[in-house]
């Protein structure tokens, strides 16, 4: 009788863990259940916010389309590679398209780490925009502060060609701030959230101005009123371009001092 | 960066240490929300932020209609990509009775266009509250009142929207991992006595202050715009408590407040902040260099980490923002790092919250 007993609480005991043992696996698979979905949540916002304003977002979820258009005041940064055509020359069209992607993938980190989104690839030009997507107050140095990381990203990745024998890059790039419109662009089979305005286009001759200058990152007076005054700039002499009446005044961006006083001083050098 | 890489380099790991609580904290904690959840160990270090979290997380309304509550906790939860709080309100309102094709709905936002107008107008408040992108303004609010809603409702709406926010902040900068006490709740067992859990958490009407916070002290317009709320003895006591807190001096605190109402483009909120940090001694000229450029010579060492930190608080990348956390944790401390998101995550809220003095 009692080895009768002690077989059936053994048998309800072993019964009890193999259930509790199922039920854990339960518990642990609800976990993950809930992680996967969550990990997917993110993922699929931050897919969609680096592409539009949540708002314009929201109006494509909601309705397929977004009308949505702003003028917003935004810091704008235009990057072209000096010299492309010479180099498309040189190499064969696979080596180019990896070399290329490599260089959009190095700036393309580096804005976005300093809160900006490319709005377009032209070529081999980057068309970046700060201060589009949500409110920011300090877009222009934020800017700026892309800017640099741009230089030291491509100074990385020169490194990496020159060992793989590949031709190096040179990279201009030209900074204005102003008001632009932002929408969604395109007709019924492409559309892109784009900005639109005289300063994208200021932007755009500022850069081809870092040939001239022989500078790597030029800035417009705007820009430099913006800045934080830690920027070490220099300034070069006014210069007429194309689609302006007034001779435009520009400033090279040599660094950043964060330990640097601030003061109206340094602003005074680049004067 | 590539979405693999995005979603991967999201830190959610278990980093925070865990604690004792002192048992008059636990049991405070108890007594606002039932349980001690996990995080009350990891936070402990920092008894004004649990108090702050199981404050905020308790809801307390007076008019609010009580069926927006967790909706709105779910909504901004959700919109903030706050995995831990998402998860939880998801299971509690799960518990509670929702089914899983309304919540899977809500969080779509199907669900928002489907419903009431009265309810489909709070909700979608409570997000662009929550998104301050920009803040929403005397115009939002006249639009809930057309919509029916009470002075006073429409102050705990946005306090519900706001509480959420600032949790919501909490929860992910720490990296809080998944609560035991919540997995349980799907627990087949526990489903036997879900409704006796469900009746637990409903919310429940609470009572309208006798004596409400007058506008004194810091905050204090923001406060009394929750009038005799329960609401407004829950944000008095937080901001009271946070800047009284020994860990940070008081004038970093209040550069990291005015730096979120810079990025959220509140005039009062910083104008008030600034009035404080005069009374600290920082000059108009210095808080001006400051908020311009988030540096200064003036800032000392832990100033300077800690204001541009301020600054991520309000629109982040979690994988971003946890990093930046870790990183004050191994350069500050754990009991530096749990009040600076403490202080960023509550200036958010208070941000946000002073919508209503739009309306004022």
């Amino acid at each position: 009788m009692l080895t009768a007993i002690a077989v059936a609480a053994a048998l309800v005991v072993v019964a009890a863990g193999v259930w509790a043992w199922r039920l854990r696996g339960r518990l642990a698979a609800t976990e993950r259940r809930l992680r996967g979905a969550a990990g997917e949540l993110e993922a699929l916002q931050y897919a969609f916010s680096r592409f539009a304003p949540r708002e314009v977002v929201d109006d494509i979820i909601a309705q397929g389309v977004s009308g949505r258009s702003a003028t917003k005041d935004v810091t704008i940064v235009f990057a072209d590679l000096h010299a492309f055509t010479a180099l498309a020359e040189q190499l064969d069209p696979e080596r180019l398209v990896g070399l290329l992607n490599g260089y959009f993938a190095a700036m393309e980190r580096a804005i976005a780490e300093h809160r900006g989104h490319v709005a377009k690839f032209i070529g081999d030009g980057i068309l970046a925009v700060f201060g589009a997507l949500e409110p920011n107050p300090w877009q222009t140095n934020d800017a700026l502060h892309a800017a640099l990381a741009m230089r030291a990203a491509l100074a990385t990745y020169n490194r990496r060609l020159e060992a793989d024998g590949l031709p190096t890059l040179r990279v201009g790039i030209g900074i204005h701030r102003g008001p632009v419109v932002t929408g969604v662009l395109g007709g019924t089979a492409l559309v892109e959230y784009g900005v639109l305005g005289r300063a994208v286009n200021v932007a755009a001759r500022v850069e081809r101005l870092t040939r001239l200058h022989d500078a790597d990152i030029l800035v417009t007076e705007v820009v430099r009123d913006h800045a934080d005054r830690r920027f070490r700039l220099r300034a070069l002499p006014a210069t007429t371009v194309k689609g302006l009446a007034e001779p435009l005044a520009t400033f090279a961006v040599e660094g950043f001092d964060p330990g640097g006083a601030g003061t109206s001083e340094a602003v005074g050098s680049v004067a | 960066m590539a979405l693999a890489d995005a979603t991967t380099a999201t830190e959610w790991g278990d980093w925070l240490p865990e604690s004792p609580v002192p048992p008059a904290l636990a049991a405070e904690v108890r007594r606002n929300m039932g349980v001690v959840p996990g995080w009350t160990r990891r936070l402990a270090p920092v008894p004004w932020v649990v108090r702050a979290c199981s404050r905020l997380a308790k809801n307390v309304t007076a008019y609010a209609p009580l069926e927006l509550l967790h909706p709105i906790v779910l909504v901004v939860s959700r919109d903030n990509s706050c995995r831990y709080c998402f998860g939880v309100q998801r299971t509690l309102m799960k518990t509670m009775g929702y089914a899983d094709d309304y919540l899977d709905r809500l969080e779509r936002d199907v669900e928002l266009r489907e419903l009431a107008p009265a309810q489909r107008a709070a909700l979608d408040f409570a997000r662009r509250l929550s998104r301050a992108d920009p803040r929403p303004g005397a115009r939002d609010l006249a639009q809930l009142a057309a919509a029916g809603y009470s002075r006073a409702a429409i102050a705990e709406i946005a306090y519900a929207a706001a509480a959420a926010s600032v949790i919501n902040r909490i929860s992910t900068m720490v990296a809080l991992p998944t609560d035991a006490m919540i997995a349980r709740l799907d627990h087949p067992l526990t489903r036997l006595v879900r409704p006796l859990i469900a009746r637990m958490l409903r919310p429940r009407r609470a009572k309208p202050l006798a004596a409400p916070p007058t506008d004194d002290g810091p905050c204090g317009a923001v406060v009394a715009a929750l009038g005799d709320s329960p609401a407004a003895a829950a944000v008095r006591e937080t901001i009271d408590a946070a800047l009284a807190s020994p860990v940070l001096p008081r004038r970093t605190k209040l550069l990291m407040m005015a730096v979120v109402a810079r990025a959220l483009g509140c005039g009062r909120s910083e104008a008030e902040a600034r009035a404080m940090l005069a009374t600290e001694g920082l000059d108009g000229a210095a808080v001006d260099d400051v908020l311009a450029h988030l540096g200064s010579p003036r800032l000392d060492a832990r100033e300077a980490l800690l204001v541009p930190f301020a600054r991520e608080s309000v629109r982040y990348r979690n994988g971003d923002i946890q990093a930046r956390t870790r990183a004050l944790h191994d350069a500050l401390g754990v009991e530096a790092a749990i009040e600076a998101v403490g202080i960023a995550s509550l200036a958010n809220g208070v941000c946000r919250l002073s919508v209503l003095l739009d309306a004022c």
